[in-house]
Formats: C-alpha cells, sequence, structure tokens
C-alpha cells in the first residue's frame, strides 16, 4: 500500500465549508489561545456566532496570509441547548457527545486525580458552551485573528467567556516532557491532506468529517437537520497536566546513566526526543532523521520489528497507531487527527523537583466517530493492553497509572519489566464539541427559537 | 503444553453436542414451571452475586468448565443453560452431585419442568432430552483443558517472577551456565523471556 498508487475515485469534499481547525495541519512554530464561553441568552449568543462567523476560517491554506492565523469554534451538547437548538435535533447526536466527556470518565480512564470532581472549573459543569480557539504562525497574526474573535463577544452582553489558555510551541521545538510532537497526521482521501506514512494508504472523509463514507462503507451517524450535520466532526478537548519532576526522578531511578536514561524514556514514547522513531533508529537519537520530515514517519512494525525490540509493542506511539503491527481488531477504524498544543512554562533542563507550576498540553482529538475513535483509543489501546497480549498494562506515558501497573518493554536475553508505575499526567478538564461545517455555523446563528 | 489425550476420552457413551478439540459444548432448553420465573431469577442473581464476591470455589471443584450461562427467554417460560466443557459434560455429573456444585444444579433445574434431582439415576436421560446440540461450535485453544490453563497461568506467572529477580540476572551472565544457555530447549525458553 503506497499514498501515491491509490488511484483513489476521489470523493469531492466541500473543503471550504469545513472549518480549519479540523483538517489544517497546525504551524510550526505555532502561538494560539483557547477560550470557553457560556451563553446565558440564546439570542445573544446567535448575535455572537453571526459576528464571529467572519473571523471563523474554512478550508486549507489559502494565498492570503492574514489567513495563516485561523480561528474554530466548537459547540458541546450543553452549547447546542443554550443557543436553542431544537430538542429533536439535540437528541440526533451520538450518546458519547450528548454525555459529555465528564460523564465518560471511568470508560476513558479519567479516574483518581483525573476524576472530573478535581477538574479546573468550568470543565464538567454545565456552562462549557463553546470552546473558541486560535491558532498562527506567529504572535502578530495571532493577535489579528484575536482581535476578531474579541469584537465579536465583546459586543455581546448575554455571553461571557469563562475560561482561558495561551499555548506556543516551546523554544526547542519540543513538549514539556521533551518530545517533539505533532509528526505523525493521517491522509485524508479527497481532502488534499496528505498522510506523514508514505506506507499508510489515505483514510475516507468518513473517518473526519460527517457526510461522507466512512472506513465500514457507512456514513458516519449523521445529526439531524442534515444542514447541521454536513461537514461537521468532533472533538474531544482536553487540558493536561504534565508532571514533569516526576517523569524526570522516574528514569534517573531507573537507570544509571545518561544513555540509558535516554534510552529508557524513549522506548516508554516509542520516539527520540528529536523525533527519530526507535523503529527506524533503535540505539540512539538521530536528529538529521526525526527532522526529515519525508523520513521520520515513513515506516510499519511487521516486517523488522514485530516483537518489539526496537519500539516496544507498548510504547505510547506504537499503542496509539499500532500500524500494521499484529494487534487485535482493525487500527484503520481507530486513528484520530491530533492538535496537540503546549501551555505553561517549560522545566529548566536537568531540574529534578518540581517547581509547583502548571504545564503540560491542550490535546485536541478529533474524528467523526468519538466512540470507535478517541474512547476505543483511551479505553482499549492506552488504559489496556489486551490488544497486544499485555493484559492491564497500560500507555507508560499517557496512561492513567495508580501506582501498581507494570510495562513490558521487549529486549535479550530477558524483556525489562517497570513495576509499580506513577501516573506523568492529570488530565485537569475537557469536554467533547462539535466542530460544525461553516453553513452549519450560519443556520445555528440563524436559528429562531 | 502439549495436550493430554486423556481429557477427550470418556467412559461414558458418545453424548450428543459438538466438540472441538478438548472441549465440547453443552446447550440445554428447559421449560420454566409456571410462575417459577421470579425464584429462579433469585437463585440466579445469587449464584452470580456469590460469583462477584469471589466464591469460585464450585468452579475449581468442576475443574472443567471452561464458561457457562444460564438465561431467562421467551416470556419467562424458558431457561436456556449453555456451557463448554472439557471431554463431555456428564462424565463427572455423578461426581458433581455429591459436591456444592450439585447443590447448585438442583436449586436452579428444580424450577423447570420435568427435573428428577441431579442425583436421580436417570438424570442424564433428562439433561440429554432437553438438550439442542450446536450446529457450530469452535473454540480458539482447542488444546487446552481448563486445568492445563490454570497450570499454565501458574508456570508463566512464576516464570516472570524468576525474570525478574537479580538471581536469575546473575545466572544468565554466569559461565558456568553457558551450556545450559546454549540448549536449544533453553534458548526457545529464552525466546519466551524476551518480551
Ligand atoms: C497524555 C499525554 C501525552 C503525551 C505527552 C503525548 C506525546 C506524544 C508524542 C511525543 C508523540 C510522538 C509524535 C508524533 O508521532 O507525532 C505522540 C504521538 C501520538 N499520540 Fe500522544 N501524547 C499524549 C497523549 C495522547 C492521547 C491521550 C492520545 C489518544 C487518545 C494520543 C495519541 C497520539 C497519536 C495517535 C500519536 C501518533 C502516533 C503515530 O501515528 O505513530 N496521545 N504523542
Amino acid at each position: 500500500m503506497s499514498a501515491e498508487a491509490t488511484d483513489v475515485p476521489s470523493v469531492s469534499l466541500e473543503i471550504d465549508d469545513i472549518q480549519s481547525g479540523a483538517l489544517r495541519p497546525r504551524p510550526s512554530p505555532y502561538v494560539g489561545k483557547f477560550f470557553v464561553l457560556r451563553v446565558d441568552d440564546r439570542r445573544d449568543g446567535r448575535a455572537m456566532l453571526r459576528r464571529l462567523l467572519p473571523a471563523v476560517d474554512g478550508g486549507l491554506a489559502g494565498a492570503d496570509p492574514d489567513h495563516d492565523a485561523w480561528a474554530s469554534v466548537a459547540v458541546t451538547h450543553q452549547g447546542l441547548r443554550a443557543l436553542g437548538v431544537p430538542r429533536d435535533s439535540l437528541d440526533s447526536f451520538p450518546l458519547p457527545f450528548r454525555q459529555g466527556m465528564a460523564a465518560r470518565a471511568e470508560l476513558i480512564g479519567d479516574v483518581g486525580e483525573s476524576d472530573p470532581a478535581r477538574w479546573e472549573p468550568p470543565f464538567g459543569t454545565s456552562d462549557v458552551h463553546l470552546v473558541v480557539s486560535a491558532l498562527s504562525p506567529d504572535a502578530a497574526r495571532l493577535e489579528k485573528a484575536l482581535e476578531r474573535v474579541r469584537t465579536a463577544y465583546q459586543e455581546t452582553s448575554g455571553v461571557e467567556v469563562i475560561w482561558q489558555q495561551d499555548i506556543r510551541q516551546l523554544p526547542t521545538g519540543r513538549t514539556t516532557l521533551g518530545f517533539r510532537d505533532g509528526i505523525s497526521h493521517p491522509g485524508i482521501e479527497g481532502s488534499g491532506v496528505l498522510g506523514t506514512n508514505p506506507q499508510e494508504a489515505p483514510l475516507k472523509a468518513g473517518e473526519f468529517i460527517l457526510g461522507y463514507p466512512d472506513e465500514t462503507g457507512n456514513l458516519p451517524p449523521m445529526p439531524q437537520p442534515d444542514v447541521l450535520g454536513r461537514n461537521g466532526t468532533y472533538l474531544a478537548v482536553r487540558k493536561i497536566h504534565t508532571k514533569v519532576a516526576a517523569w524526570r526522578q522516574y528514569l534517573t531511578k531507573n537507570t544509571s546513566s545518561p544513555e540509558e536514561e535516554a534510552l529508557l524514556a524513549a522506548k516508554m514514547i516509542g520516539r527520540w526526543p528529536s523525533g527519530a522513531p526507535l523503529t527506524l533508529s533503535p540505539d540512539h537519537d538521530d536528529a538529521e532523521l526525526g527532522n526529515d520530515p519525508r523520513r521520520n514517519n515513513d515506516f510499519l512494525y511487521r516486517e523488522n520489528d514485530d516483537r518489539g525490540f526496537r519500539c516496544p509493542a507498548g510504547a505510547h506511539i506504537r499503542r496509539v497507531n499500532p500500524r500494521d503491527a499484529d494487534i487485535i481488531g482493525a487500527a484503520r477504524l481507530h486513528h484520530i487527527i491530533r492538535r496537540g498544543t503546549t501551555y505553561g512554562p517549560p522545566l529548566p533542563e536537568g531540574v529534578l523537583e518540581d517547581d509547583g507550576a502548571d504545564r503540560g498540553l491542550i490535546g485536541v482529538f478529533i474524528g467523526a466517530h468519538l466512540d470507535r475513535q478517541f474512547e476505543f483509543i483511551k479505553s482499549e489501546w492506552v488504559n489496556d493492553g489486551n490488544f497486544i497480549g499485555y493484559s492491564g498494562e497500560k500507555d507508560p506515558v499517557a496512561g492513567h497509572h495508580d501506582g501498581t501497573g507494570s510495562v513490558t518493554i521487549p529486549q535479550r536475553p530477558i524483556r525489562r519489566r517497570l513495576q509499580d508505575m506513577p501516573s506523568f499526567v492529570v488530565t485537569r478538564g475537557g469536554e467533547y464539541c462539535f466542530l460544525p461545517g461553516l453553513r452549519a455555523l450560519r443556520w445555528l446563528s440563524e436559528l429562531d427559537t | 503444553m502439549a495436550a493430554m489425550g486423556g481429557a477427550t476420552q470418556s467412559a461414558q457413551p458418545e453424548r450428543p453436542g459438538r466438540t472441538d478439540g478438548v472441549a465440547g459444548e453443552f446447550t440445554v432448553f428447559c421449560r420454566i414451571k409456571p410462575g417459577h420465573a421470579d425464584e429462579l431469577r433469585e437463585v440466579l442473581d445469587e449464584l452470580m452475586d456469590a460469583m462477584g464476591t469471589g466464591d469460585r470455589a464450585a468452579l475449581r471443584q468442576i475443574g472443567t468448565l471452561h464458561d457457562a450461562r444460564h438465561v431467562i427467554f421467551d416470556n419467562d417460560t424458558q431457561l436456556l443453560f449453555a456451557s463448554v466443557f472439557d471431554g463431555s459434560w456428564d462424565t463427572y455429573i455423578d461426581d458433581f452431585a455429591t459436591t456444592v456444585v450439585g447443590e447448585r444444579f438442583d436449586r436452579v433445574f428444580s424450577h423447570t419442568e420435568g427435573f428428577p434431582g441431579v442425583k436421580d439415576p436417570n438424570v442424564k436421560e433428562w439433561f440429554v432430552a432437553q438438550q439442542e446440540p450446536a450446529l457450530v461450535f469452535v473454540s480458539s485453544y482447542p488444546d487446552l483443558t481448563v486445568k492445563q490453563i490454570w497450570k499454565d497461568q501458574r508456570v508463566n506467572e512464576a516464570f516472570q517472577a524468576v525474570l525478574d529477580s537479580s538471581e536469575f540476572q546473575a545466572a544468565l551472565e554466569n559461565p558456568a551456565n553457558k551450556e545450559l544457555l546454549a540448549s536449544p530447549a533453553f534458548q526457545k525458553l529464552l525466546d519466551q523471556a524476551a518480551g
């Protein structure tokens, strides 16, 4: 299977009606901002949407450099209700979205420290109505995009900003745990968005956008009326705190040299800090490989790394995208688009003590099927290991450990088994959102209920 | 672990029901006595609760049961008992009759029509009369009996504990063990130790 070889009868996507926040890869470097808004008055809410519409971008990159910054607006189920969407329509959305992320906590592993009862307000409450985000390659263009957004909500009395979060790429280009992110991205048939792995055929558009056939050959479940659902998708938005000091302490405690430390961390992630994948560079980091977009995602597992002696089956990237590895089920049905962005100050290099600062990522996981994509990945792939033959083991980085679990790292002569795993990440909040197409946004803004 | 051929042999006459490797399926449909469905439901709830609190002693006693289910259906008129046993379900029925398992069978099936009691000499014929053999029955581990699975689990747990011990690590590095390590049998074991 090669991306070029797939001579697919192209489905024509109404790409310009799809919000840029869905398909458009994020720039690097980037700066941005997330807002959560509460709508107290439906008419004011719609008026605000009408003012916001011109600031919301559709489609992929265009000629106008001003639009290298883009804003997106997503709506929660509570938000649809607050905007006055009729009951029939509200009920036509799939269950996970209707229930909201907090209600799904047990299933997706938000337990213990990550329990919604401990989330940062307003997450987990009925006040989260709209999630507006803006992303840009630099501060100046971000400011322009934000100005357009602010004008929309500041002029409206019945709408209030109740949470905001600045995000930006760290100067190192790495996330708070020290690894490069945003490398692997699926290809989407008919969209012009190329996958980063030339060995994998693009996925059907219906995996990511409502109104088009998905990998099963069916249309994704369609909320009603059609104009509301078409060209929309779902987002799982999460604020994930990273315990950087605990991560570094764990690595130090379980190794006896800087080389061993680097290798152990890489075995847990599946890539080296530069982004070079273990499957292509098993013994040491290779910055040239990590920085080369043509090579750094050009690999599968079965042929050269079946047993996981290079990249363990339990490593983060091999769990959340097993590619062609021998697993239970069909990996192609469980892909997501990710937009991971960093918040908070980095913990300076070499510091092992926690400084109390809040740092981590705002993760946005995008797909047309919350249940068989985001939720499946969390419950089957991140927080269990039966699919790879390690029943009960969890993702070493993204898993919600309680200090008791183990993680197996294949090696000769005998496998290494990490014991009593602590958690390195804590969910601070999150919500399921619907990201409507542009026509659907207009429909919402013109409701007359 | 090699399958022990004995598991498929039975001193009993051939019984209906499909087999796949060492295991066979046993499915019966019984008429519930009129008005007994709620009582039966209570009995089944109690059995289930006992499982929930970790009381698997009865299953240990049986030692040949892979899984079993009781389902009330058809407007509370019928009971389905579907199960998978090593060998044939009836080989040990006399033995079970004397244990807590027999008592449980009595409590469940006494709510169905015509059940003679698990200690009755005709109980097997009664079960066969209620049985509907499956048309398809397949197992993912046709070579393994329940006993072997338990054994394999114990061996693996012990093996993993050895791998975690520093003594084993040292033994691997000890030149005195070179010959053992190089032997094909041990290489096979090490292949399992690697991940
Ligand atoms: C909790 C903290 C997390 C951290 C620190 C983290 C970090 C990373 C890093 C460093 C990569 C490698 C870069 C790349 O391949 O693009 C990656 C890849 C990925 N992550 Fe995460 N991640 C986290 C959580 C999650 C969660 C919760 C999911 C899914 C529900 C997820 C899904 C993915 C996927 C799908 C990939 C791409 C894998 C591939 O295609 O090979 N991540 N992550």
